[in-house]
């Protein structure tokens, strides 16, 4: 019989504090929205507006040419205004009010772009807002197709997406999408309607490689990939646009491909680096991709076989001689040579000079050798 | 829908008359297309009217194009176009009488549309007839239309018409690559519908 009155207590503590917290919890989720450039009035709750009281901003006082008796006037927000604002009576300091002020614009019309981009699977819609709010934006959207609505499954990441299935394929009646993005200040819309056909644009073709061909100084192999996103290539086949330029040409030029994954540009310039890129599109439908990343690529170059010249040149000769104290001695000695007229590749280039430069070394080792023994044994 | 099954036989003339199919696919929609543009603006119609009310005309759109057999994707294809032929007769007939008697050179151009959609029809059948396919009965009653229709009604008819005759030249394209893609069951494929086909 002792029990019923403590466990009545437990009921009206645990009330109490329910009631405190709901409260406490109300007074600290007060939150206002106001325009950029706008003039904004915070009233102190529910304080008299005559009653004398002291605002703050971020714990700092604010002046009292802000009030406008116990409202708070703030003239032509910008974004530094936003904060909290607290209100407190002017002899006991004791709080009145708390808000949290947030400065933004209502949302422009949003941009709108659905495309697909794994035909006949499906297409997404994405979205933008052409300029930020500074708050946060909800956006909702709705497809239709022939008066009825279909499900656009939201993208985890990124979330400015969601993607559609096609339920129907080769349909002649349009889509009609529409966004609607709304904030506490405001909301707009947009609608876009098309055609099944217009929207398809596949994904840029993947692994583009451009190679020399061995003997062939005007021609470079291209060859790449049906973009990944692509679906069924056997029953919807892509065509490709080729693009190239030498890197010190600004022209390009273009070569439409209507099948196959590979070309081979013939009117390359001889030894020039050339820029390299494709395009997709489906066979029937839809438009260009865009670019793939671009490819870099030389013409295969015939490397010089012969001395076909006589020129007098001059050998960089390096030789290193260790001697007994310890010491490392670099040696160089100039000689001539008789060398190619091409310029050859690095490589090649190297070999000979070594070559070169290890025969004047044995040459030279004749004169220079007594003069190192002397300076061994002036050293020991 | 039945799973993709292959008839036997496969020849070289196939894989030429899925060839020259799919070409003829490709000029009629090419041709279709500016016939299209050129009914609107004679018309004074608009591209964006609504044409849902429009019905009896065959449409191209399908909810599982890619589970149906060959069969049924050429037996769909073969009945559309014999729908389009009475139609396109219908529109040429509606030109001539009332909406443009004086305007040849458009008669032409249906005319010519017509003459490839019989084209395609007489090919379409070969094709089922060599793939050893049933070929479909002909229903010639159930397309025209015995009432009588106001001008705007015939215009909006014919437009409908073009459009959809236009998607089903994509449609019937993909459906003749269906037909030659492999087999999934790893055996090779009996029809071979210019897997490279040149534009």
């Amino acid at each position: 019989m002792a029990f019923p009155v403590p466990s009545t207590c437990y009921v009206v503590l645990a009330a109490v504090v329910v009631v405190y917290a709901q409260r406490h919890s109300q007074q600290d989720s007060h939150t206002q929205y106001a325009q950029l450039g706008k003039d904004v009035t915070i009233q102190c709750g529910s304080v008299d507006r005559g009653a004398v009281v002291t605002w703050t901003a971020n714990n700092t006082d604010l002046d009292a040419s802000h009030l406008n008796g116990s409202w708070l006037v703030l003239r032509h927000v910008d974004l530094s205004h936003s904060g909290q604002y607290s209100c407190y009576e002017g002899s006991s300091w004791h709080l009145k009010y708390r808000v949290n002020l947030k400065v933004g614009t209502p949302p422009k019309e949003p941009v709108l772009m659905c495309r697909s981009n794994n035909y006949p699977n499906g297409f997404y819609c994405s979205w933008h807002l052409p300029s930020p709010t500074y708050i946060p934006d909800s956006f909702n959207i709705t497809v239709k197709h022939d008066s009825k609505e279909i499900v656009c499954e939201k993208d985890a990441s990124p979330k400015n997406r969601c993607y559609i299935r096609y339920l129907h394929l080769f349909s002649t009646k349009k889509y009609k999408v529409t966004l609607t993005v709304t904030n506490a200040l405001g909301r707009n819309s947009t609608t876009i309607s098309f055609d099944e056909f217009a929207i398809v644009k596949p994904d840029p073709p993947e692994n583009v490689v451009a190679k020399p061909i061995p003997n062939n100084p005007r021609r470079l192999l291209v060859t790449w990939q049906y973009p990944s996103t692509w679906p069924d290539p056997d029953s919807f086949p892509l065509k490709f646009f080729l693009r190239y330029r030498p890197l010190i040409i600004d022209y390009w030029q273009h070569v439409e491909l209507s099948d196959g994954t590979s070309h081979i540009i013939t009117d390359a310039y001889a030894g020039k680096e050339y820029i390299i890129q494709v395009a997709a599109k489906d066979n029937e439908i839809g438009t260009w991709s865009d670019w793939s990343v671009a490819v870099h690529a030389t013409p295969w170059t015939e490397e010089p076989k012969h001395l076909t010249t006589e020129a007098q040149g001059t050998v960089q000769l390096t030789s290193t001689l260790f001697i007994s104290a310890g010491v490392l001695v670099q040696f160089q000695e100039t000689t001539t040579s008789s060398t190619s007229a091409f310029v050859v590749p690095s490589t090649t280039k190297m070999y000979d000079s070594e070559r070169q430069a290890n025969c004047g070394a044995v040459a030279v080792s004749w004169v220079v050798g007594p003069v190192l023994v002397a300076f061994g044994i002036h050293f020991i | 829908m039945a799973a993709a099954r292959r008839s036997p036989g496969s020849s070289p003339h196939h894989t030429d008359l899925c060839c020259r199919t799919v070409l003829l696919l490709r000029k009629m929609r090419a041709d279709v297309s500016r016939l299209l543009e050129a009914y609107v603006e004679k018309q004074g119609l608009d591209k964006n009217f609504s044409l849902d009310l429009v019905d009896g005309v065959p449409t191209a759109s399908t909810e599982q194009w890619s589970e149906a057999s060959d069969a049924e994707r050429l037996g769909d294809n073969l009945k559309a176009y014999w729908a389009f032929q009475t139609l396109l007769n219908e529109i040429l007939e509606e030109q001539r009488s009332s909406l443009t008697p004086n305007d040849l050179d458009f008669h032409e151009s249906i005319q010519s549309v017509l003459l490839q959609v019989s084209a395609l029809a007489y090919q379409l059948e070969e094709l089922m007839v060599m793939l050893e396919h049933s070929v479909p009965a002909k229903e010639l009653e159930g397309i025209r239309g015995a009432r009588e229709r106001g001008l705007f009604e015939k215009k909006l008819r014919g437009m409908k018409v073009l459009q959809e005759l236009a998607h089903w030249s994509v449609r019937s394209v993909r459906d003749l690559r269906q037909l030659s893609k492999p087999v999934q069951t790893g055996a090779i494929p009996h029809v071979s519908c210019c897997l490279a086909l040149k534009k």
